[in-house]
């Protein structure tokens, strides 16, 4: 290893104001100096675009698809590029170890991220949006921003871990990123929404799940819990209902899309959760059970505010007359709510389940289906 | 439709049916202001414009909460343009045009590979680390930024895919820390602090270089490569003029300032530290090139002349851009680095 990687400080020059050396200075201005055109950990690698172009799965071949266990390189050193001993350190990662964040999926989900993207400006038919009568449309604009606030939530979670993420996972960090892009679409998309007849934004949400979300220090995994099990499992809900009871196509379509891309977040997020829970064990399993505990009675606590919920049974209603139909099925939305949370905990491997539920959201699980979506 | 008195009616049928509604009143009377706040008052995540409550914990706690450490005009039609220009390094670039290379012309482009595939992301980490620390109220600036973390994304995996797919490999690794004289971009914990460096100067060379692709692109694939992501690098490049244009104006007190960063950026620039110019003299990413632009590691002396040319427009380019943003003053002053101007007025 011999070529300097920067040029040789001019001696005499004032600070911030080096020139460029007039001859070459690295010890490979010298007729050796292409020794870096041997640096390389694997040569000969040809991979091949299959069926959907050249994916980051087709590239994930020979050593540059080992991914470690675990990696202690604190710079961003590609997986597999050579190293160069006596770098110093980049950042001090946090999370260096496979099982923190890892996916198996993620790679793919990165590149369908990119596929199925759209334009909200563009894509969602604005024009057809009819007119609705005042108060389903306040009801619409309050939904619009509590989607549009759970959107900017997950768009700050994933923005503060994003950069303590070790670069040998670059799969993962290339996913978050496009869920980044995503997350502030979806913001966008429902900020223009709730606009789009004049007037004003609904209320902030409650705040008490943002809260949980955004403060969670344990750990990216502990996080995805909250965001992907506990958060993303209502807003996937509410895109599915959004888009059963639209009033337009501008308003089926921008839900339709919300909830693709929602899906591939929750794929993400499902798939780490369930590989960090098998690899840790059951007594990290336990752990993430007793760690719901007091984030469920919080859930049950944010649950209680009317706003959200009499918001969507106006929607689905069509109208404040027929609120209480819609509340009924509002009441089906939040029994599934809890029934999926408590299937995704067990499908990951935590053992929650309605015994061990918080009271407070056990009750929702009683309520009588009444109307189906 | 409902009549207004029948309306009122079902109203209050449904107050008296345990319904609550008193935020539907709420929302009649929420408007849009025209102005976006000087402060921001936000600390609960809200989206901007949207009703307070009075109980909610300031979790946010966001360290930006002035418009003028953050802002910048027409960053909405900057973004859209983010959102449209999205493509796809998978199925975007013509992978079936790349054909095997001489062994020298290969290892050059995936030694320059390895470097894009090492320093693009750095742009995803940190302005998503601005983002999180910013309140929503400037969602403008941070939308933007998420256009960027996404481009810088896929910068990693297209070069990561050049290097992977024609009988190469990734190779050296470059070191972007050692000798990096007073702040870096990854340790940047101001926002001024941080385009003035990222946008301007890291990617603004990084943009000439990429407009200047078809010089070391070796088939249409390639090409492409350069292209799409020139495209890209100059929004990135847009949002930091834009930024300091806005500083310019509305925060003379912080020119002097603004100087002090621009003159690490003309250093780094000029001496190649920390990687942030992957043409500058004598490091390893500018050698690649000259193999490159010369057609051959025997070659190099014809590469070095055309590395030449490409260090005077990013200097031309890069005064551009101070001209644009209000900080031109700079060139003529005296201030700006002497490597810079000579590269610009040669004798």
């Amino acid at each position: 290893m011999s070529t300097s990687e920067n040029p040789e400080e001019i001696p005499d020059q004032p600070a911030g104001q080096e020139v460029e050396a007039s001859e070459p200075a690295s010890p490979d201005a010298t007729p050796n100096r292409m020794t870096w055109m041997e640096d390389t950990l694997e040569w000969g690698v040809r991979a091949q675009p299959g069926k959907h172009g050249l994916t980051m799965r087709d590239i994930n071949t020979g050593i540059y698809g080992d991914v470690p266990d675990e990696s202690q390189d604190m710079s961003r050193r590609p997986r597999g590029a050579f190293p160069i001993p006596g770098v110093p350190r980049t950042d001090l990662y946090t999370l260096n170890h496979k099982v923190e964040l890892w996916a198996d999926n993620a790679v793919d989900l990165y590149e369908e991220a990119i596929q199925r993207r759209w334009m909200a400006h563009i894509d969602i038919p604005w024009e057809s949006m009819d007119p609705h009568s005042e108060e389903v449309e306040l009801a619409t604009r309050q939904l619009c921003t509590e989607l549009a606030q759970q959107a900017s939530i997950e768009t700050d979670v994933i923005g503060q871990w994003l950069h303590h993420m070790n670069y040998a996972y670059h799969e993962v960090k290339t996913f978050l990123a496009s869920e980044l892009f995503d997350s502030g679409r979806h913001y966008a998309a429902f900020r223009q929404r709730a606009l789009a007849n004049g007037g004003g934004l609904g209320l902030e949400s409650p705040g008490h799940m943002n809260r949980r979300i955004l403060e969670c220090r344990a750990g990216w995994t502990e996080t995805a819990l909250y965001l992907y099990i506990l958060r993303g499992t209502l807003t996937l809900l509410l895109y599915r209902y959004g888009e059963a009871y639209a009033q337009d196509p501008a308003e089926k379509l921008l839900f339709r899309m919300c909830m693709q891309d929602k899906s591939r977040h929750m794929a993400y997020g499902m798939a780490h959760l369930k590989y960090a829970v098998d690899e840790k064990g059951p007594d990290y399993a336990l752990g993430l059970r007793r760690l719901m505990g007091g984030v469920e009675r919080d859930l049950a606590s944010e649950m209680k505010d009317p706003v959200l919920w009499e918001a969507l049974a106006i929607i689905i209603g069509r109208g404040v007359e027929h609120m209480d139909a819609g509340m009924a099925e509002v009441k089906n939305l939040q029994r599934r709510y809890i029934e999926e949370y408590l299937t995704r905990m067990k499908w990951i491997g935590v053992g929650k389940t309605a015994d061990n539920l918080d009271q407070g959201l056990a009750a929702y699980l009683d309520q009588k289906e009444s109307s189906p979506a | 439709m409902a009549t207004v008195t029948n309306r009122t009616d079902y109203w209050e049928k449904a107050r008296e049916s345990g319904f609550d509604l008193s935020w539907l009143d709420q929302l009649k009377q929420n408007t849009m202001g025209e102005t976006t706040n000087e402060f921001s008052e936000n600390n609960t995540g809200r989206v901007e414009g949207s009703i307070p409550r009075g109980d909610v914990p300031q979790f946010g706690a966001y360290t930006f909460r002035t418009k003028k450490e953050v802002w910048a005009h027409n960053l909405t039609k900057l973004y859209q343009e983010f959102v449209t220009r999205q493509w796809s390094s998978a199925t975007d670039i013509p992978w079936e045009t790349i054909e095997a290379l001489p062994d020298d012309i290969e290892a050059a482009e995936c030694q320059l590979a390895t470097f894009f595939a090492q320093v693009e992301f750095v742009a995803s980490d940190v302005p998503g680390r601005f983002i999180s620390t910013m309140s929503p109220d400037y969602h403008e600036v941070r939308m933007v930024l998420l256009g960027q973390v996404m481009d810088e994304s896929r910068h990693l995996d297209v070069f990561r895919k050049r290097a992977l797919a024609n009988g190469g490999g990734l190779m050296r690794m470059i070191d972007s820390v050692s000798d990096v004289v007073g702040g870096s971009t990854d340790n940047a914990r101001e926002f001024t602090e941080l385009s003035s460096r990222l946008h301007i100067t890291g990617e603004g060379n990084v943009l000439t270089l990429f407009r200047l692709g078809e010089l070391m692109a070796y088939n249409e694939a390639e090409k492409a490569i350069y292209r799409r992501c020139a495209q890209d690098e100059a929004r990135h490049v847009a949002i930091g003029v834009l930024h300091l244009r806005y500083m310019n104006e509305f925060t003379p007190e912080r020119r002097e300032e603004i100087h002090s960063y621009l003159d690490e950026g003309e250093s780094r620039q000029s001496s190649g530290a920390g990687g942030e110019n992957p043409a500058a003299r004598n490091i390893l990413t500018s050698d690649a090139l000259a193999v490159l632009l010369g057609g051959g590691k025997d070659k190099t002396d014809e590469g070095q002349k055309i590395l030449m040319a490409i260090r005077q427009r990013q200097t031309k380019e890069y005064f551009q851009r101070l001209k644009s943003a209000g900080f031109d003053d700079r060139i003529t002053n005296g201030r700006v680095n002497p490597a810079l101007l000579e590269l610009a007025n040669p004798a």
